[in-house]
């Protein structure tokens, strides 16, 4: 009997089903990025704004190098379907939080996916997904640093007006 | 058709292999349908998708039926719990025996 199947895909079933899950999972944290800049924008927290359609943007980047990834190993890409995106927020401190924490359940995520494709000799993906293990580092970092800013210049209106300011795309 | 080799056989349905023609066959009963290895995935991915709680709870889906299209809607079956749950039998089995699969899967079953 011929190999045909594994001729056919170069990683294994289960991945591409943890990789389809995060394909999602990016396509929502993108969605989620917008609601945010959404929010800033109408409040005039313009630095912030441009902040976040600039990480809705990385976000589809993100899933769109894994969507490419799957079908380059000639698995099936699925385009995901996003549903529940929260707009309501309190104020901007609360939507820095959010993207933190969103942040950590895709590092974790990132992780779970790592770890299977180890336990399962799917090198192929681990290696894939070491640039989103980098990656995933250096967005906790900068909602932390953000964050820091409230600590330090406090919550009131001119404060958040001065960190808005702050707040740069890199 | 060519000569086949089976791959995996449920109580239901069996799974063939077609070297010849770089293909699979499954055995539906009513019919045995022909599919690429992409056909084969997006199959899988439907069974996968399908919220077999849906069949138990009133609301969901009350009269327990799915109605699936294959092969770029080419070919359309209606399968009862029973048979769905057979057809992912089938496919976990087959996957497993063409070196693609784990025997031991820690993925949840729906995305
Ligand atoms: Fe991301
Ligand atoms: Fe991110």
């Amino acid at each position: 009997m011929k190999d045909i199947a594994r001729q056919l895909m170069s990683i294994k079933v289960e991945s591409m089903d943890m990789l389809n899950a995060q394909i999602q999972m990016e396509g929502k944290a993108s969605a989620s990025y917008l609601a945010m800049a959404s929010w800033c924008d109408q409040h005039a927290y313009l630095q912030s704004a441009e902040f976040f359609y600039h990480q809705a943007s990385e976000e589809r980047s993100h899933m769109m190098k894994i969507f490419k990834f799957i079908n380059d190993c000639g698995g099936n890409a699925m385009s995901p379907e996003i549903t529940q995106i929260n707009h309501d927020f309190s104020s901007l401190e609360e939507i820095f939080e959010t993207a933190l924490s969103q942040e950590v359940e895709v590092t974790k995520a990132i992780n779970r996916i790592v770890a299977a494709s180890k336990k399962n000799n799917d090198y192929a993906v681990e290696n894939f997904l070491q640039w989103f293990v980098k990656e995933q580092l250096e967005e906790e970092k900068t909602m932390r640093d953000i964050l820091d800013l409230f600590e330090i210049m406090g919550r009131d209106g001119i404060a958040l007006k001065l960190i808005d300011e702050r707040i740069k795309v890199e | 058709m060519h000569p086949m080799e089976i791959i995996h056989s449920s109580r239901f349905y069996s799974f063939f292999q077609s070297d010849k023609e770089r293909c699979f066959y499954i055995d539906l009963g009513q019919k045995t349908v022909r599919l690429s290895f992409c056909q084969l995935l997006s199959l899988r991915q439907k069974i996968r998708n399908i919220d077999i709680e849906d069949h138990f709870d009133g609301d969901g889906n009350k009269h327990g039926f799915e109605i699936l299209a294959l092969c770029n809607k080419e070919h359309l079956f209606i399968l009862n719990t029973h048979e769905i749950l057979d057809l992912k039998e089938l496919l976990v089995g087959a996957f497993l025996v063409l070196d693609m699969g784990l025997s031991t899967s820690s993925i949840p079953q729906k995305i």
